[in-house]
């Protein structure tokens, strides 16, 4: 009989920014690894132009670094990192608007395609235009944690910690969003 | 169907939508490209130390102090001798008495305050903003 090999551990959230506040660069290139795709979809579903988002996301995980010694596992480093990009895509709005740009950000002009039947496809495309459409309506709060929920799948514990807020309050927030999304998705 | 599964369904409809949202633009990301840039601009720019607050407040004050320390020091004019309180007059010669009698003549000088009186409230605007150019450089 064969013996299994052993699993190669995963270090945790916590261990690699511990590892990185020790001075460990892999750590943070791991984190890294882990959390910008993530990272990406929460602001290009936020609103974040694609031609930005490469910048977003560096700015973001940038901020996010420069401030880990302040992080103190109240939520989940996804949630905090997440709840940062979202800091980060308001900032590039002001500063868009200040110069004179829209002040609702370009949305993403080319939709995803879906693959498959190209009437399905062009279906699939109109639902999540307007649902796009959609979240770019609701306030900044019920769009972070509308996409914190329903995208990223956080609980509402670990959404009020990263948002600031309380946890009934980002249920709130939550069906407020899904009320008004299902009035433009349907 | 009743209203409640008609609104699971549009709820989990709507989650499946919101998790695609992004998805092309989360799979285009190239992860290793941008995790060497961070580090790179993390290496460029480490963050700064927090400092207490209380310190560069506490800097701005001692330096507004010195300069106004020096600044009377340079525009003072030399206070003269005067005699001590309780000097018995009937000692002096008539040269002294002429002598102090011109001193107490003599306008009172109020800017003749010690270092250690100097407050804020006591900076005239000018001498306010001299310090402050002096302190801009």
């Amino acid at each position: 009989m064969s013996r299994a090999e052993p699993l190669a551990v995963q270090p945790t959230d916590a261990a690699l920014i511990a590892a990185w506040l020790g001075g460990d660069e892999q750590a943070a290139a791991e984190l890294v690894r882990r959390h910008a795709r993530a990272l990406a979809g929460f602001l290009a579903a936020a609103g974040a132009p694609e031609a930005d988002l490469d910048d977003l996301v560096q700015e973001t995980l940038i901020r996010a670094f420069r401030s880990l010694a302040r992080f103190r596992g109240q939520c989940q480093f996804r949630t905090w990192l997440l709840a940062i990009g979202g800091n980060a895509l308001k900032d590039a709005a002001r500063r868009a608007k200040s110069r004179g740009g829209s002040q609702v950000l370009p949305l993403e002009e080319e939709l995803q395609a879906q693959g498959g039947d190209p009437h399905e496809d062009a279906v699939a495309g109109e639902t999540e235009r307007r649902l796009k459409d959609g979240l770019q309506g609701l306030s900044p709060m019920q769009r972070e944690v509308f996409l914190l929920r329903a995208q990223q799948g956080m609980d509402y514990d670990d959404i009020a910690q990263a948002l600031g807020t309380t946890p009934g309050a980002a249920r709130v927030h939550y069906h407020h969003a899904v009320k008004r999304l299902k009035e433009i998705v349907r | 169907m009743n209203l409640g599964d008609r609104d699971d369904l549009d709820d989990a409809r709507l989650r499946e939508l919101a998790q695609r949202l992004g998805a092309r633009a989360a799979d285009t990301l190239d992860v290793e490209r941008t995790a060497a840039a961070v580090l790179e601009r993390l290496r460029e720019a480490p963050a700064r130390r927090r400092m207490p607050i209380w310190l560069p407040i506490a800097a701005g004050l001692v330096l507004l102090l010195g300069a106004g320390v020096v600044w009377r020091a340079t525009h003072r004019a030399p206070a003269p001798a005067v005699a001590a309180a309780g000097y018995d007059l009937k000692t002096l010669s008539p040269d002294q008495l002429r002598q102090l009698l011109q001193v107490i003549d003599q306008p009172l000088d109020v800017d003749s305050v010690t270092a250690d009186d100097t407050t804020w409230d006591d900076l005239t605007a000018p001498e306010l903003r001299h310090l402050l150019a002096v302190l801009e450089g």
